[in-house]
């Protein structure tokens, strides 16, 4: 197709579709090279709609990274909402990149983002809609290679089918590695292209393994079915964070997060068992203040945002908080300029924090027990006294924040009703403290998410709890929380069972997805659009049963899908945390304490390159002072 | 008890809309007005409050998908900068998304009402990019033109309601180009937007473009 024949094909019809600005590019800071002058081309996608895709920083930071090469360019493609993909399948529209409306098929490299696995379904839908095979062993090396990375892929194998190759871990180094190797294996059939690929450090190519599954469908081995290819896949890393991309794309249409994000620190200490992204970001890395407050500055100078949040995962914890505060205090007082800190802890020094950083605009106060008994808190071992909340909670109310949000999670099988009761008790007491300074002004809103056992966490072996339970508790915190200055938000059964089949799936799966959207599926993350009964009948129609992933309490010495993933933990150590959990042990901050997670073993000789406290990681406590993890192992089935 | 900061200085920028930057809603332009603004580093004047916003108005919404060269827009400042249209129509420019054009910068009263108000009609050329025949379209617009009334139903809120809109044309043409040029009136005191005036011409699901030339004010 000749370039702008895709432009005036697409311009007849714009106006028919709900926001034509999600579908034509030419944002300020967006970056158009010349065709003709990059070597290789780097399609990027985010399969869910602009709107979602342009809020996402992983996009963003990959974008810059291609583009700085001169060789090389990098554009974005976003899923078309239902209304536009109408058009384009009638039209014969093929999918198109944003920046020179490009078929996707024209670019060598197509870097799909997959954070969640909601958006398996889009993804897929995205190589249809480009024209291209679904299964990469239907895609020769005329097809650009596919290729995909984020949160998701730390277990890739339900999209094992689709994707080329995987990106284990951070790609900011990555990308720009691959487009530079697949430019010096033009020619190359795709076998030998992905065997090259194969040996960059963090690329998983699945084709190049063999699974073997029991008889009772549980995996016996993964193996390399090729000669130079590692047993297990180690993720990527950054010894130390990237300078922070601040040359945003200005949206020219409104967008969910219609601001800039700095990471400010990468990983967590915290060691909450339920936390996929605490486990699989280790090391801690930080950011020095100065080179924050030089990226707010640029922020503003190249893009105009009015908003910008401080990313981490666990913002308290971030070493410089407190003078980052100050210095965005003094900085940006009265600039007009507003900054977020997500992810404070629950303590009164938060209400400080974010005083300092909110400047003239106030976002809601957000935070997250998680559990409200002693009992659970003690199991997710994310330990926060009620007083402590309640504390927290009269102290943020009192400094005149009207709104507090609050996440909890139910669905541990371990939980009972009591456990649930507690939390409505505690969301109670917090909102009469509202209530005694603010009056009815005091709202309090509660989010309560479902667990999902998630893979490479302690739970990974733990069963999800069953629709009936889930379904129960939720009825009894509907029927107390729906109350005065209360709103309470959950998520429906269908939506976590769904992502628990997902989360910890294997290979076989790929059959279930590609049916599942021949059945219609797509946009599974929107609740509205979720189609539950057609993936049951996805399931059934392969032959597959879905509660094999998600009720069975994995023996300890199970084989995982997902085990020839290394992200550097030892299975050992989520195995001694989970009997640890079973028995209701907690374990500190691992800054205080080092529990030889493994990533200080793992990426040795790279921490010899960084200063010692550079990952926060304290030296390895010995052997003969671990006594307490020592664990003695007991069957599940005796501790129910 | 605050007092409010004055309007040290009130700019009026006449702005062109072209491209892809005529897929962006008017709220959605106010958004990125701000953001030039910003960047271009001129000292803008604040509303007070939790979301503080800066003081701009654009004058009279562009409807989606429709292109112009004669948009308003008004911006208070805080601080009086040394005004000269040339310098600043380039630091502008040096900030602004593609498609978006400065016509003219000019200084005005801090005082002066708001252009919103003031506005009363507008001119647009419309052009048609499927084969027509001019007789044709020359015996649309006569047909039109000829009605005494034009009874259209509104919805506005689940609100229905009727209205002429006959006097809402103030001229309606053909030019050599076979380009239909028409003057509308816009505003609170009657609006019918060029898009509306397709369908009454039954001529909607042509291709066409819209260009927003000329806006009318009230003789002040």
């Amino acid at each position: 197709m000749q370039p702008g024949s895709i432009e005036q094909q697409i311009e007849r019809h714009l106006l028919k579709v709900e926001k034509p600005g999600r579908y034509v590019g030419g944002e300020y800071n967006s970056v158009v090279k010349d065709w003709a002058r990059a070597d290789v081309k780097v399609a990027l996608a985010f399969p869910d709609i602009y709107d979602l895709g342009m809020s996402n920083l992983g996009i963003m930071n990959l974008y810059h990274q291609v583009n700085q090469r001169d060789d090389m360019l990098a554009e974005r493609v976003f899923s078309p909402w239902l209304d536009m993909e109408a058009v384009m399948r009638e039209q014969q529209i093929p999918l198109y990149s944003l920046e020179s409306k490009r078929p996707i098929r024209d670019f060598d490299l197509l870097g799909i983002s997959l954070p969640y696995e909601q958006l398996y379904t889009n993804a897929i839908n995205m190589l249809d809609l480009a024209g291209m095979p679904l299964l990469s062993r239907d895609r020769d090396e005329s097809y650009p290679l596919v290729i995909a990375g984020g949160h998701a892929c730390f277990n890739p194998e339900p999209m094992a089918d689709f994707i080329d190759a995987f990106v284990i871990g951070e790609g900011e180094e990555i990308i720009v590695e691959i487009a530079a190797e697949l430019g010096r294996l033009r020619g190359l059939r795709r076998d030998e292209q992905l065997r090259q690929i194969a040996r960059i450090q963090g690329m998983y190519v699945p084709r190049f393994y063999d699974v073997d599954y029991r008889v009772d469908g549980t995996v016996r081995s993964v193996t390399p079915n090729q000669p130079g290819i590692p047993a297990r896949v180690l993720k990527r890393i950054v010894l130390t964070l990237p300078k922070p991309f601040t040359k945003f794309i200005v949206p020219n249409i409104d967008t969910v997060h219609n601001r800039a994000p700095i990471e400010i620190m990468r990983g967590c200490t915290r060691g909450c068992r339920f936390c996929h992204a605490g486990m699989v970001t280790r090391p801690v890395r930080e950011r020095p203040v100065a080179e924050i407050m030089a990226a707010i500055d640029e922020i503003v100078r190249y893009t105009g945002f009015e908003e910008i949040s401080l990313l981490s995962l666990s913002s308290s914890d971030y070493v410089w908080v407190e003078e980052l505060a100050e210095e965005v205090n003094r900085v940006y007082k009265d600039a007009g300029l507003s900054l977020s800190l997500p992810s404070l802890r629950i303590e009164s020094a938060s209400a400080d924090l974010l005083e300092k950083i909110g400047g003239t605009r106030r976002s809601g106060f957000t935070f997250a027990p998680e559990a409200a008994t002693e009992k659970m808190r003690d199991l997710i071992n994310k330990y926060v006294p009620d007083d402590q909340v309640i504390q927290t909670a009269r102290d943020v109310y009192s400094r005149g924040w009207r709104t507090i949000k609050f996440y909890f999670m139910i669905g541990h099988p371990d939980e009972t009703l009591d456990d649930v009761q507690a939390i409505i008790d505690l969301c109670g007491r917090t909102l009469r403290e509202g209530t005694k300074i603010l009056g009815k002004k005091a709202t309090l809103n509660v989010g309560v998410s479902t667990f999902i056992p998630k893979p490479h966490t302690p739970f990974q072996w733990a069963p999800q709890d069953t629709r009936e339970s889930v379904e129960r508790k939720q009825a009894m915190l509907k029927q107390q929380m729906r109350r005065g200055g209360m709103h309470l938000r959950w998520n429906t059964y269908d939506d976590s069972e769904f992502e628990g089949w997902l989360s910890r799936g294997d290979r076989r799966l790929s059959r279930v997805i590609r049916r599942a959207w021949e059945l219609g599926c797509k946009f599974d993350a929107w609740q509205d659009q979720h189609k539950h009964g057609r993936w049951l009948q996805a399931f059934d129609e392969s032959g597959i049963n879905p509660d094999f992933y998600n009720f069975r309490e994995r023996d300890l010495d199970e084989v995982f899908p997902w085990d020839h993933i290394d992200v550097g933990l030892r299975k050992k150590f989520l195995q001694e945390d989970y009997l640890m959990s079973i028995r209701r042990e907690t374990r500190v901050d691992c800054r205080d304490k080092c529990f030889a997670c493994g990533i200080l073993p793992k990426f040795a000789k790279e921490r010899a390159t960084t200063e010692d406290l550079a990952w926060e990681c304290p030296p390895v406590t010995p052997i003969s002072e671990r006594g307490r993890q020592r664990t003695v192992e007991i069957p599940l089935s005796a501790i129910g | 008890m605050t007092h409010l900061s004055p309007v040290v200085q009130r700019l009026r920028i006449t702005f062109g809309k072209a491209g892809t930057l005529t897929y962006t809603s008017n709220l959605d332009m106010a958004k990125i007005w701000e953001r030039v603004l910003r960047r271009a580093e001129l000292p803008l004047l604040y509303t007070r409050g939790f979301n503080t916003r800066p003081r701009i108005s654009l004058a009279m919404p562009l409807p989606l998908g429709i292109s112009s060269d004669c948009e308003i827009l008004d911006i208070s400042l805080r601080e009086r900068i040394a005004f000269c249209e040339a310098s600043l129509r380039e630091r502008l420019l040096a900030v602004s998304p593609q498609g978006l054009s400065i016509v003219a910068i000019n200084e005005v009263d801090p005082r002066s009402s708001t252009m919103q108000s003031l506005i009363m009609s507008a001119e647009y050329r419309i052009r048609f990019h499927d084969p027509l025949e001019r007789a044709c379209l020359q015996r649309k617009i006569d047909e039109l033109l000829g009605q005494e009334s034009i009874i259209v139903e509104r919805r506005r809120r689940r609100k229905r309601s009727v209205m002429d809109v006959r006097p809402l044309i103030l001229s309606l043409e053909m030019d050599e180009h076979a380009d239909l040029l028409a003057h509308l009136s816009v505003g609170d005191r009657g609006n019918l937007r060029p898009d509306h005036l397709l369908e009454l011409l039954d001529m909607d699901g042509m291709h066409s473009s819209i260009h927003r030339s000329r806006l009318h004010r009230l003789p002040e």
